[in-house]
């Protein structure tokens, strides 16, 4: 196990020895397979090309390229073993072994043994979906940040970077990075980050790591006989949060200030291993691991979409009365609900903010208009306690999801391809003379309109014949909009043009990489020489070493570096919104 | 005695007589009269010298014989058609009534051959000359363009092949169409942007964002943009391509009877929102527009690396 941290030297230890198995050999694992054995197999889902070729750019950019070859294996073959991994990929035990502790350590990797009947050796099954995680980092880090200032973003961000951290550990860090950037003499305080991080764990932006199995029964012998019918074999992947102390603060003693790094001359790495080796000290929760809980994120996104939905449409006022109502349901609505449990006028007056200054008979009033919406954002669930409220969370994510394929045809086809698209999506079924006649579009615009649009996929054609031949005289055409499939279409072109985007970013860098290693190493030149004292003339001596076109070669590459990087972040709020939307179907 | 015979010297020596009878009984029942009505009028007639008559009449092309469920119809004939036929062959004839009976829809000269079994030069000599005499016109239909529907000549196309006030010339006005839409949209924005400013309650505020379509239509009407008369199903349908453009909403109240702009009591009324998002985030990137995508691979001849589109929105 430690061995496989030299991968990631920056990488928290995952835990006591045997929390994770990297091994072919049946013999270490008994211990797991009395618990771990439910981790099923349905967990696999078929992943599309473009999936794989995302999650593979990821890989590469986040972990490099053997933790990429493994896990594009992976992901193309399902579930294996070790050895199958091993003799399939080419690469040497060592690597494979390490990559999959990198995989493990940020949860985009399960293991499980005795599929195939106990004593068969441990499997490994990569989730896409964790992968494609990675793309929401920015905005997760962003979300921290706004609502918890820097403490909550530097919190998020350590966690997101090594997959899961103890509490303990992780406020040492941030206070320190805290610290590192405060002007001199002033120092973070741990009690302040730690309450922050319970914060965000009270918030369930952050959970416990499901406890493995392996840490409490590896002493145990009875756990190793092969026969445990106590366990049930439930279908699932245990969730964290079938754990009952999934959000519980654990007592920790930790007493102290944010630390600077003595010179700045340490390399991080340098630094980190350091203070492993002199932090003989314990705070009370060795063995907690805290992961970001991505799940909540998402509600706080969906939520936020919502709202901002509701602004656009109907004006601010709306949008507040329905933040406060998502707000007070937070709680109480499981995270699958079609809709928040019902709140009652009466409540939500009382819950208002008194700063948006909104009279009884007002909100009154907006709560009606809201229910009359065509959006219908909110709906009525009763007359009690002066008419009781909710909010429809999927019906409004089907909406937003049908704007969203609306806006992607109004941009790319126009807005009177958009126009009969809209016109399909509301009619259902039409022949193409009533589209022409409906959407008043000449005729010939209009075929090839409709032509444009069933080439693309984004509109359907339902023929029905009146006589059993199919004669074409005889048969009626319908187009036809399938919002469900369409939307399942618009999400693979999302990963395809993410992974366009990203294929370019790493294009432009590789073409300026020249150019880029030069401007690093006289930059760093340029720190030693400062701190060293050197004369003012030298400095810039050093600095005329890149040329102004060379300067202004940099600057463009940044410009267009970020230019990639937002749009990207861009494509992922529109792979958010049909994620949602067809994760929504699924449930309800 | 001298009665019959009187009776009889009229019988026989003026068959115009008897037909100058039917003729007016025609008049008189101007929806048709039977056989019957006939007989009972002139009861002494002997059949043959009826039928001759009628025959004679029907010949002539003064009278109509039509088919109802009570049996045989006799009509007199429009009595300008028939100073227009005069020199007429009976071909032509034929062929003006098939037109005549097509009404306002019009009929394709095909049509006509099927209907008067004559050979198609035939036909289309005819066709010339009864145009040439004003008799009938040759109307262009909206349906198809290359398809000429054949009427007489003082009819109203009728709106299904005309296309009605969108159409002119059988060309669809879609610049006229696209106009009024905006017209309209202009309309029932501002309307709810007063509605918006008055800072009355938000209920007011949204009743008051509300146009009836008579409104709409009264204000397109004063604007004057519009050649022809468009009537309010015309703006109807303008407002509903706006619903289908996602910027208008409709909804459907009760009216009292007789009020402005209300429809078998009900009342449409219209008002302008805002979409519930902004352009997407995958269109905001070169992909989301790219004509094409789907060639585009990592070292393909297309690819993300190469694409021009990317390197001209980056360098934008």
């Amino acid at each position: 196990m430690h061995r496989a941290t030299t991968l990631q030297p920056e990488r928290e230890e995952p835990g006591s020895g045997s929390d994770y198995v990297v091994n072919e050999t049946p013999s270490h694992v008994f211990g797991l397979q009395a618990v771990v054995f439910p981790l099923c197999i349905n967990l696999t889902k078929k992943m599309t090309a473009q999936e794989v070729r995302l999650c593979g750019l990821l890989l590469r950019e986040h972990f490099g390229e053997v933790v990429e070859k493994v896990g594009i294996h992976m992901l193309r073959n399902g579930t294996q073993n070790l050895r199958t991994i091993l003799h399939e990929t080419g690469t040497s035990l060592d690597l494979v072994k390490k990559s999959l502790c990198v995989l493990v350590q940020h949860g985009a990797c399960v293991f499980s043994s005795g599929r195939k009947g106990p004593g068969s050796p441990t499997e490994y099954q990569i989730t896409c979906d964790r992968i494609l995680r990675i793309l929401r980092y920015p905005r997760y880090i962003y979300t921290a940040k706004t609502l918890y200032g820097d403490t909550g973003e530097l919190i998020i961000e350590e966690l997101l970077q090594r997959g899961h951290m103890s509490m303990s550990s992780t406020v040492k860090t941030v206070a320190d990075r805290l610290t590192q950037n405060m002007e001199e003499g002033r120092s973070m305080d741990y009690s302040e980050v730690s309450s922050t991080f319970s914060k965000l764990v009270e918030t369930h932006f952050l959970q416990r790591c499901p406890p493995l199995a392996g840490a409490q029964t590896t002493d145990s012998t009875t756990a190793a006989t092969p026969a445990t019918p106590g366990t049930p074999a439930s279908t699932t992947l245990p969730t964290p949060e079938s754990y009952p102390e999934c959000y519980k603060v654990p007592q920790v003693t930790l007493i102290g200030r944010g630390k600077r790094p003595l010179s700045s001359e340490d390399g991080d790495d340098q630094r980190n291993a350091k203070k492993a080796k002199l932090d003989p000290e314990t705070h009370g929760d060795e063995g907690i691991y805290w992961q970001v809980n991505f799940e909540r994120f998402h509600l706080h996104f969906r939520d936020q979409a919502i709202i901002s939905a509701v602004a656009n449409k109907l004006d601010q006022t709306s949008s507040e009365i329905v933040r406060t109502m998502l707000r007070m349901s937070e709680v109480m609505t499981s995270p699958t609900a079609t809709c928040t449990k019902p709140l009652s006028a009466n409540e939500i007056f009382r819950s208002l903010p008194a700063s948006y200054n909104i009279a009884r008979p007002i909100l009154d009033q907006y709560l009606t208009l809201l229910v009359d919406d065509p959006m219908e954002f909110v709906g009525k669930a009763g007359e009690s306690g002066g008419g009781m409220y909710v909010v429809n969370l999927h019906r409004a994510l089907a909406n937003l999801a049908r704007a969203t394929l609306e806006s992607v045809v109004q941009e790319r086809f126009g807005s009177r391809s958009a126009r009969i698209f809209r016109l399909l999506l509301r009619k259902h079924h039409l022949e193409q003379k009533q589209v022409e006649d409906f959407a008043m579009i000449p005729a010939k615009e209009a075929k090839e309109m409709l032509y444009t649009l069933l080439s693309q996929n984004l509109v359907q054609l339902q023929e029905i014949p009146k006589t059993p031949d199919y004669a074409p005289s005889r048969t009626f055409y319908l187009y036809t909009v399938n919002q469900l499939p369409t939307a399942r279409m618009l999400l693979q072109i999302c990963y395809k043009t993410v992974s366009n985007l990203i294929e370019r970013r790493l294009f432009e860098t590789k073409e300026s990489k020249r150019l880029l290693e030069k401007s690093q190493r006289i930059e760093a030149i340029l720190a030693s020489l400062q701190a060293s004292g050197a004369e003012p003339e030298q400095l810039t001596e050093v600095e005329e070493m890149i040329t102004a076109p060379e300067k202004q070669q940099l600057e463009a590459l940044r410009l267009h570096i970020n230019k990639l990087d937002s749009a990207e972040n861009q494509v992922d709020e529109t792979i958010f919104l049909l994620e949602s939307y067809i994760g929504s179907t699924a449930t309800s | 005695m001298a009665e019959v015979k009187v009776k009889k010297e009229i019988n026989l020596s003026e068959p115009a007589e008897i037909e100058n009878r039917i003729k007016e009984l025609c008049q008189q029942f101007s929806h048709g009269i039977t056989d019957q009505v006939i007989q009972n009028d002139m009861p002494h007639l002997e059949p043959q010298q009826r039928a001759l008559a009628i025959n004679k009449l029907l010949s002539l092309g003064q009278l109509d014989l039509m088919r109802n469920s009570s049996g045989l119809l006799y009509r007199l004939k429009d009595s300008t058609g028939v100073s227009k036929m005069k020199g007429s062959d009976n071909q032509e004839k034929l062929v003006y009534q098939i037109i005549e009976d097509a009404g306002n829809k019009g009929i394709w000269s095909r049509d006509i051959r099927f209907k008067s079994n004559l050979p198609l030069t035939e036909i289309n000599k005819i066709l010339k000359n009864l145009e040439s005499k004003k008799l009938i016109k040759a109307v262009k239909s909206v349906a198809a363009s290359k398809k000429k529907v054949y009427m007489l000549y003082n009819l109203q196309p009728d709106r299904s092949v005309t296309g009605g006030a969108w159409y002119s010339d059988q060309d669809f006005e879609s610049e006229f169409v696209e106009v009024l839409n905006q017209q309209c949209f202009k309309f029932l924005q501002s309307k709810a942007e007063v509605a918006r400013d008055s800072k009355q309650s938000p209920m007011v505020q949204r009743n008051s964002s509300f146009a009836t379509s008579h409104e709409v239509w009264k204000y397109i009407c004063e604007l004057g943009i519009s050649k022809v008369d468009l009537s309010m199903d015309d703006i109807e349908t303008i407002l509903n391509t706006l619903i289908y453009d996602g910027k208008v909403e409709m909804t459907v109240i009760a009216a009292k009877e007789g009020t402005v702009g209300s429809v078998n009591g009900q009342m449409k009324l219209y008002r302008g929102v805002n979409p519930i998002l902004q352009p997407t985030g995958l269109v905001k990137a070169p992909c989301g527009l790219c004509p094409v995508f789907d060639d585009c691979h990592e070292g393909g001849e297309i690819s993300p690396s190469n694409c021009l589109y990317m390197t001209e929105w980056l360098d934008f």
